[in-house]
């Protein structure tokens, strides 16, 4: 199948180097100490954060620095075809453990030992990028926590189809069976904290594939840096400052 | 869990006593409902709920199937609700599915009508395509996103926003198929039915905290509750679904005389829902 026009066009109609829509929204759920909703075109995901608190299982308290805890989950209506039983299977665990250990990278953990931060991801809507959307949301919702960062840290992925790098694949370029390349990345200490990839790439595509979707990432980055901003502003205004 | 302190679940008692609540809402008075529909594209329809802090999102999905043996001229209708963490950490992982079957029961108690499927608030025949070989089984799934209380109204008033922008594709089905064979079908992409939810009830719960009851309870105000009643009411002011949650027992003439305060306030309660829908579908319209 022809996933690249002739006239380099993507299946949307998008540019390979181009990225979908996005747009972030701050405190979705107003009982949760920090939350956002994230989308990427059609993927929608909402994250919402509740700590740091007290640790609810006294045996995984770590004296030393705060536990992060991560759950991801699918609604019913999030694909196309109605899923039965979306609780607890081995993707959504590896999601979870993935996003976990790239939040924990990030959060500076030693300032609040004793004491447990949850982020959970509910994804609304999946159209492919669901892992880089999950975790560009539980950015901004960490953010809204107000829970102290290392950094923001973005994600998005990149493909390679018909011998071209795409950045940031919706669900049918995903499931083409290319290779699809996610990258978590902290934009201002210029680090990688995540990279997967299936299906086998020549080293130096890869190197352009990865890249662009470094690119991605930070376009990511400065988004989210914008929809803080602006909401820092709007509190500042309510606040009366 | 909210966790209040003695004094503060005397200043709500005594709020609902004096009729000022909290939030300085009367005792019959909802918090502000907002609509928006087409939410979730992927699905035939969707609609989000907001009632203050409490969040919802319902979404309809058609899909075909066989009209069951006992009942060949209606169609199937299945709620499921489900609970996400991100409403209340207590829900991770298995944690929200009891109450998840709570809420999905009890919507299907008060939308759906007895196990004949008589007395359905939504019109089962309606579904039918083909009598006794193909129906339209609808999937109506809800999700809590983020909860202040009433769960269950804001659940009902979800389905049926979903209900109304809910378009069921045009079925051709293929002359000439006699006899026991599966008739052949066309799906139309283009042509779609709407759906006729003028008769679909609403869900009103009075919830009682000492000796008055009050509508749209928030959560600080449940954890005070020793009964609830909830009254599912379509537009002529049937009652179609009833059931009582909590532990203490009621007064059989405060229960009727729930039923009619339930009735005058359903009356609104639809009026504002109906307007909130409409506005939101002309919303969806210009965007």
């Amino acid at each position: 199948m022809e996933y690249v026009s002739p006239e380099g066009l993507r299946l949307d109609g998008r540019r390979p180097m181009e990225m979908r829509q996005i747009r972030a929204e701050i405190g979705a759920v107003a009982k949760a100490d920090g939350s956002a909703v994230f989308e990427m075109g059609n993927t929608k995901v909402i994250a919402a954060v509740y700590g740091p608190r007290e640790v609810q299982n006294r045996s995984q308290q770590m004296n030393d620095k705060a536990l992060v805890r991560c759950e991801y989950s699918m609604a019913n209506f999030s694909t196309g075809d109605r899923m039965r039983k979306p609780k607890g299977d081995r993707r959504s665990t590896e999601i979870s453990l993935v996003i976990r250990q790239t939040m924990e990278a990030c959060i500076l953990t030693h300032l609040m030992p004793r004491s447990q931060i949850d982020i959970f991801v509910q994804v609304l809507q999946a159209d492919g990028g669901t892992r880089s959307a999950c975790i560009n949301a539980a950015t901004l919702a960490l953010a809204d926590a107000g829970i102290p960062l290392r950094d923001l840290v973005t994600s998005c992925s990149s493909g390679y189809l018909n011998s071209t790098p795409l950045l940031d694949l919706n669900y049918v370029e995903d499931s083409a069976g290319g290779p699809d390349v996610t990258v978590g990345f902290l934009p201002k200490l210029d680090k990688v904290t995540l990279l997967q990839m299936d299906s086998k790439l020549p080293i130096d595509i890869f190197e352009n594939v990865m890249q662009l979707a470094i690119e991605g990432c930070k376009a990511v980055a400065n988004y989210i840096r914008e929809i803080l901003l602006e909401n820092t502003k709007q509190l500042e205004y309510r606040r009366g400052l | 869990m909210v966790g209040l302190s003695l004094g503060e679940k005397h200043f709500i008692q005594g709020g609902i006593a004096q009729d000022l609540r909290s939030d300085g809402r009367k005792r019959l008075t909802y918090r502000p409902i907002c609509v928006e529909t087409g939410f979730i594209p992927q699905a035939n329809g969707s609609a989000r709920v907001r009632m203050g802090a409490t969040n919802v999102i319902s979404s309809v999905k058609a899909e075909l199937g066989k009209p069951s043996s006992l009942q060949p001229d209606k169609g199937k209708v299945t709620i499921y609700v489900d609970c996400s963490p991100t409403a209340e950490p207590m829900f991770e992982g298995r944690g929200g599915d009891e109450l998840s079957m709570e809420l999905s029961v009890a919507l299907q108690r008060c939308l759906l009508g007895g196990k004949s499927g008589a007395g359905a608030g939504i019109d089962l025949s309606s579904l039918i395509v083909v009598e006794g070989k193909i129906c339209w089984d609808l999937y109506i799934d809800c999700l809590v996103i983020s909860s202040d209380g009433n769960l269950l109204d804001a659940l009902g008033a979800a389905i049926k926003a979903a209900l109304s922008n809910t378009g069921i594709p045009r079925v051709n089905v293929a002359v000439g198929a006699s006899g026991d064979q599966q008739p052949e079908v066309d799906i139309s992409d283009e042509e779609f039915l709407q759906f006729d939810t003028s008769n679909i009830p609403v869900i009103v719960t009075l919830t009682k905290a000492g000796r008055h009851y009050i509508v749209d309870a928030t959560s600080e105000e449940e954890s005070q509750m020793n009964s609830a009643v909830s009254i599912s009411v379509n537009r002529k002011g049937h009652i179609c679904g009833l059931t009582k949650r909590g532990g203490a027992g009621l007064d059989p003439s405060i229960i009727l005389d729930m039923i009619s305060v339930a009735k005058h306030v359903s009356d609104q309660l639809i009026n504002k829902l109906d307007s909130e829908i409409a506005a939101a579908e002309a919303d969806e319209d210009e965007s």
